[in-house]
């Protein structure tokens, strides 16, 4: 290991030794390494953090640590916990040693659990594992933890069932879980990512608190540099299965040693954040051009006092209240807030596919519900959607040349066949694919080239509105830059209008010149993203931004402890 | 222990590209599953025996020869011959031309029947799917064997009417089937892009949601053919299949019953081993195309 | 969703399908060649006859006067009366129904007792040679024709092997059914070998998926054995779609009623109603179809409602 470590933590010994980890996965086509030669230490009371994007294998390694491989997966070298190594050892060696001395925090809260299982139960389980302890007691013990990880009525909750609970809540029933019999070690895998991101920031509190009580090492395994940067003392950077890069989360995260950690780290997209005396942030967001109208031009897209309701009665969702929102031609209007928020209401009735309970829409002036149904075609041919998922949005069953043709096969139906492919070789061209990319399947392309696939075939007939709900939000940081690159560019280029739908407030704050932000189907504030995401007005939003972590420990020291100060004056204002 | 622990697909596709397509992996993964081989070799050889055989081993299906009757199998008659003199083994590959044909029709009709209607129903949704599901639900009530046994009172269909009874009380399982497939596809993020920049109805349903329906599709086919051949045999023990001297393995095998307490075991055993091999390698194709696939169906 | 206003919702669509299955019914029994005048007065009736038929029966009228005057019937528990057993149906149906049932539900749960431990086995051994064996096995019971698999069976223990009856107990009661368990052996073996078949494959199946799921994952991490997490989290999930399956299988269960006992001559309502349909008797074999589609239709809603209680998240309707 590194000289680096030996000043780390000088004192225990390693709860966690991984040396020379190798697995390697066995598919129906071929063998995979996954991981090659992985050393590590995690030593009581310390976290260290394990970053890559994803396939770099720094999940397989938190598996391989806990014995939990798939069964096409075969590790070789040492993964020593507490002095038993965990490769090759016996099922009920394993058995004996998960859940007490070591634990494991998974990503998906949603279906990490039982769904028919209480949860009261469920932890018990965990305490019986391990203890000759009678059904009552731990119960006991269980209510006991869940008041612990900061469940509310702990003892009506026990009780209920996964489905009852939000997913944050469900993320701390499997940390009362893993917390249950005092590990010396604690595996989080993506632990946070699953979740909004105030969430988040509880959750991330949450697991700080209970490793410092119990010094349980901590190794986290995670993808966002700011969890990093909020969590973390050492770091460990994995690219293509080895660890490139060991040290403090200090001298990693500020002064990069190795290639690759530089380019990840350039590539994160960083929030702006006002410095508490008001002056203006280093960064810039994105410079207001001018190129894009004054308030004066007529809007693109106007949504007027829009509500959406589904269901009837009792069980009626409110999904949108009251939205109002204008797009003006050659401008990105950013619409972000948390899961639930109704953002992605609010562009699917901007793109007709919801119909709005109450309100207008209106699309390049004319209003939806008054035009019928062959002018309405027409008018969407000004406009391009590129949503979230790189794998459902392209139809498996077509060439990727098929697919950018469709909207020409749709609105365009005069062209010739060289005509059509001639405009698909132009539009490939702007997004930077080769050509010849036409007639492959989209399942051989990467996510990165899928979204750039979808973004041609929003763009090919040249589009007055660009609607991206979530373009970027399923890839890699590497991948999302160039991709978001290539969008601003082509929109200086074409000087289309954009209604980008995101979660992740830093890709907003660079990308969007104004900004709307929403929370349970109402629009908490909207402005030009300079201000409303550097002074924003509402508590909804200050709290929205304080909780997003930023990739440097320094600064993301002083932010958290800032929030936290603001969070307990507002307890102690609301009891008072 | 290694017994809970599920293959899990390599880590790391999520940015690097894939190499296989869809189809050749699908036609890979169904010759790795020996059973799927095995039945799709059963079938094809039930095929060029039924068809091909009698042109090989020919022999008098159309006259009784009464002083030949109930013969144990020997070398003139390999597998005997049954209670009006017909040669067995000649019999097995008429019944069973009968059989195949009758059960592929039905086994087809009922799914193009079906993949209509739950389409249609799937993606209109709203008060039509309702109401088409509910008459779904209402035809499955009914048991089948009930309603062949009522149609075979009032009337003694053809073949080609055999066909249609049969296809028109099998359809419902697959259109439940298809309309659960339609659901998920109408709201595929490619079928959302394509209606929200104008694309028609038509087209999604053509250029998108059937494509993507055929492995399904073909699996539910597949299946459906399985239990059309296995409904012929108890249609025509319940006497409701094709008249005398035409027969199939169903009516070969309800005849042979009485003589199977004489003792003459091959009159029942060729054509009940026949439908139980035939049926059995249409559910193992069936269930190799749909782990290949990796599509929903039956069990 | 409430559990009131599920339980109404769930009736309304029960209620549903019983009208439109009386629509069918009807319809067939319109179909009828000369009409209903026809099967009841038979071939030899003159046009006068039939037509001084229908007028007393009513079928003179419009269609709907007719189908409402059908339901109005059906309402007071009247199916009609067999034109061969000159007895009502539903009297008919009365004594021969509680008998099918026993066969249908003796078949049944002792078919499920087998097949649900039977198809977690599988699963936990999939891909081993015990799995392949078990699956072409009961992949082959699948394939088999009910009757032959009786017939089968009946050569075997009845014939080469006198160790049980080939006929079922041929008593009028309930009472003198049981009064003969040995042969009730031979029948009920025949029905519940089918359902092994089915449910095995299903069980197999769903616990092979619940396998896959992260809550084992979350449990093998919370230090539980193999054997503990199939206990106490796998089997329950698995059993729940297995369960909502059951009520659609009814219909097939009573398909194999009516080819068993045909087969082992049972006095149940199967063999009723394969002796009506060699006698044209039309009010009888409808009067079935109808008692069947809604036995049928309960038997669905009932299998909903136990599912609602062993699975939380359908009563919040969620799942």
């Amino acid at each position: 290991m590194t000289a680096t470590q030996a000043s780390a933590a000088p004192a225990a010994e390693p709860i966690l030794e991984l040396d020379d980890l190798d697995v390697v996965f066995t598919t129906e086509s071929s063998k995979v390494p996954a991981v090659r030669g992985v050393s590590l230490q995690v030593r009581p009371g310390e976290t260290l953090a394990l970053v890559g994007e994803s396939g770099s294998g720094k999940s397989t390694v938190a598996l391989a640590a806990m014995g939990l491989l798939a069964g096409n997966a075969r590790a070789t070298g040492r993964a020593v916990i507490d002095g038993t190594d965990i490769v090759g050892a016996d099922e009920a060696g394993l058995a004996a040693l998960r859940g007490r001395t070591v634990s494991m925090v998974f990503q998906e809260p949603a279906t990490a659990l039982d769904p028919l299982t209480r949860i009261g139960k469920q932890i018990a389980e965990v305490i019986r594992n391990h203890g000759d302890v009678s059904a009552k007691d731990a119960a006991a013990r269980a209510v006991d933890l869940l008041r612990r990880v900061g469940i509310p009525e702990p003892e009506k909750r026990a009780a209920a069932y996964p489905f009852q609970l939000s997913g944050g809540q469900r993320q701390r029933v499997v940390i009362a879980m893993a917390i249950a019999n005092d590990p010396a070690l604690l595996i989080a895998d993506e632990p946070t990512t699953a979740l909004d991101v105030t969430v988040q920031a509880e959750i991330l509190d949450l697991l700080r608190r209970l490793a410092a009580e119990t010094r349980t090492g901590v190794l986290l395994v995670t993808h966002n540099m700011g969890v990093v940067a909020d969590f973390a003392d050492r770091v460990a950077v994995m690219y293509q299965g080895r660890i490139v890069e060991t040290g403090t989360v200090e001298d990693v995260l500020l002064r990069p040693s190795h290639d690759y950690t530089r380019r990840l780290l350039a590539a994160v997209p960083r929030l702006s954040v006002a410095e508490p005396d008001g002056r203006a942030p280093a960064g810039d967001p994105r410079p207001d051009d001018g190129s894009g109208g004054g308030d004066a031009t007529a809007p693109v897209v106007e949504l007027r006092d829009i509500s959406v309701v589904f269901g009837r009665g009792k069980r009626a969702v409110h999904a949108l209240d009251g939205v109002s929102l204008v797009v003006r031609p050659g401008e990105t209007l950013g619409l972000v807030g948390e899961s639930g928020s109704g953002k992605s209401t609010a562009a699917r009735v901007a793109l007709g596919l919801i119909p709005p309970t109450s309100g207008t829409v209106s699309l390049f002036g004319a209003d939806l519900a008054r035009t019928r149904s062959r002018a309405r075609r027409a008018l969407r041919s000004g406009i391009g959607v590129v949503l979230q998922d790189p794998v459902a949005a392209l139809d498996a069953r077509m060439t990727v040349g098929e697919c950018v043709a469709e909207p020409l096969r749709v609105h365009r139906r005069g062209l010739s066949a060289q005509e059509r492919r001639g405009r698909v070789e132009a539009v490939l061209d702007r997004v930077r694919l080769p050509r010849d990319i036409v007639r492959r399947a989209p399942g051989e392309l990467s996510g990165g080239q899928r979204q750039r696939v979808s973004l041609a075939r929003a763009l090919v007939l040249e589009p007055r509105l660009l609607v991206a709900d979530e373009p970027t939000s399923a890839l890699d940081v590497s991948v999302q830059e160039s991709v978001l690159k290539v969008i601003t560019e082509l929109q200086d280029e074409l000087g289309f209008a954009c209604l980008f739908v995101s979660h992740d407030l830093a890709v907003v704050q660079q990308f969007a010149r104004r900004v709307a932000v929403m929370r349970a189907g109402r629009i908490e504030e909207q402005g030009l993203t300079g201000e409303t995401l550097l002074h924003p007005e509402t508590d909804y939003t200050r709290r929205l931004l304080a909780a997003v972590p930023v990739p440097d420990p320094v600064v993301q020291r002083g932010r958290r402890a800032e929030r936290l100060a603001t969070l307990a004056a507002g307890r102690t204002g609301a009891e008072a | 222990m290694s017994a809970v622990i599920q293959p899990a697909k390599a880590p790391g596709t999520a940015d690097t590209p894939r190499e296989t397509s869809g189809t050749r992996l699908a036609v890979r993964r169904f010759l790795r599953n020996r059973l799927a081989v095995a039945g799709l070799g059963v079938v094809l050889f039930f095929v060029l025996f039924c068809f091909v055989g009698p042109l090989v081993y020919s022999t008098d299906q159309t006259h009784t020869a009464l002083d030949q009757v109930n013969l144990a199998p020997s070398g003139t008659h390999w597998l005997g011959t049954d209670a009006v003199g017909h040669d067995e083994l000649g019999r097995l590959m008429y019944g069973g031309k009968v059989s195949l044909i009758v059960g592929l029709a039905a086994g087809a009709l009922a799914t193009v029947i079906g993949t209509l209607w739950g389409a249609v129903a799937g993606y209109a949704g709203g008060w039509i799917d309702a109401v088409m599901m509910r008459i779904v639900d209402a035809g499955i009530a009914i048991p089948a064997l009930f309603i062949l046994l009522v149609v075979s009172a009032i009337t003694t269909p053809g073949l080609p009417g055999l066909i249609l009874i049969l296809g028109l009380v099998s359809w419902l399982v697959p259109s439940r089937l298809i309309r659960a497939e339609t659901l998920t596809l109408k709201n595929r993020d490619y079928v959302l892009t394509l209606r929200a920049i104008g694309g028609t109805h038509a087209r999604a349903i053509l250029r998108h949601i059937l494509p993507n329906s055929v492995s399904t599709i073909i699996v539910a086919t597949t299946f459906q053919i399985a239990d059309a051949i296995l409904l012929v045999a108890y249609v025509s023990y319940l006497g409701l299949g094709v008249q005398p001297p035409a027969t199939d393995w169903g009516g070969m095998l309800s005849a042979g019953l009485t003589a199977a307490y004489s003792g003459y075991w091959w009159l029942i055993l060729p054509p009940g081993l026949a439908i139980i091999l035939v049926v059995w390698a249409f559910n193992a194709i069936g269930d190799g195309l749909r782990d290949a696939f990796d599509v929903r169906g039956r069990g | 969703m409430s559990t009131p206003s599920y339980l109404i919702r769930r009736v309304l669509q029960a209620v549903a399908v019983i009208v439109i299955v009386t629509i069918v019914v009807f319809g067939l029994l319109h179909a009828l060649p000369g009409g209903p005048a026809r099967g009841i007065l038979g071939p030899q009736a003159t046009a006068q006859q039939i037509a001084r038929f229908n007028h007393e029966q009513g079928l003179d009228q419009s269609l709907p006067v007719q189908y409402l005057h059908y339901l109005n019937q059906l309402l007071h528990g009247d199916l009609g009366t067999s034109y061969t057993l000159n007895a009502p149906v539903s009297r008919l149906i009365g004594e021969r129904l509680p008998k099918t049932l026993v066969l249908t539900v003796l078949s049944l749960v002792i078919g499920l007792l087998l097949a649900i431990p039977l198809g977690m086995w599988q699963a936990v051994r999939r891909n081993r040679p015990a799995d392949y064996v078990i699956t072409t096995l009961s992949l082959i019971a699948y394939s088999t024709p009910v009757y032959f698999l009786g017939l089968i069976l009946v050569l075997v223990f009845s014939q080469v092997l006198p160790w049980f009856p080939s006929q079922a107990p041929q008593g009028q009661s309930l009472a003198q059914v049981f009064s003969e368990p040995q042969a009730l052996v031979l029948p009920v073996a025949t029905g519940a070998a089918s359902m092994v078949a089915v449910f095995s494959r299903y069980m197999r199946a769903a616990t092979l998926e619940n396998l896959s799921e992260d809550y084992v994952r979350t449990a093998r991490a919370g230090g539980s054995r193999y054997g503990a997490i199939l206990r106490r989290h796998v089997f329950r999930n698995s059993l729940t779609p297995v369960i909502s399956m059951l009520g659609y299988y009814l219909p097939v269960l009573f398909g194999g009623a009516l080819v068993v006992e045909q087969l082992f001559n049972y006095p149940g309502m199967g063999l009723l109603f394969w002796s009506a349909a060699q006698a044209s008797d039309y009010p009888v074999l409808l009067g079935c179809v109808l008692v069947i589609a809604v036995a049928t239709v309960v038997g669905t809603l009932l299998a909903d409602i136990v599912q609602r209680i062993i699975d939380p998240r359908v009563k919040a309707g969620r799942a």
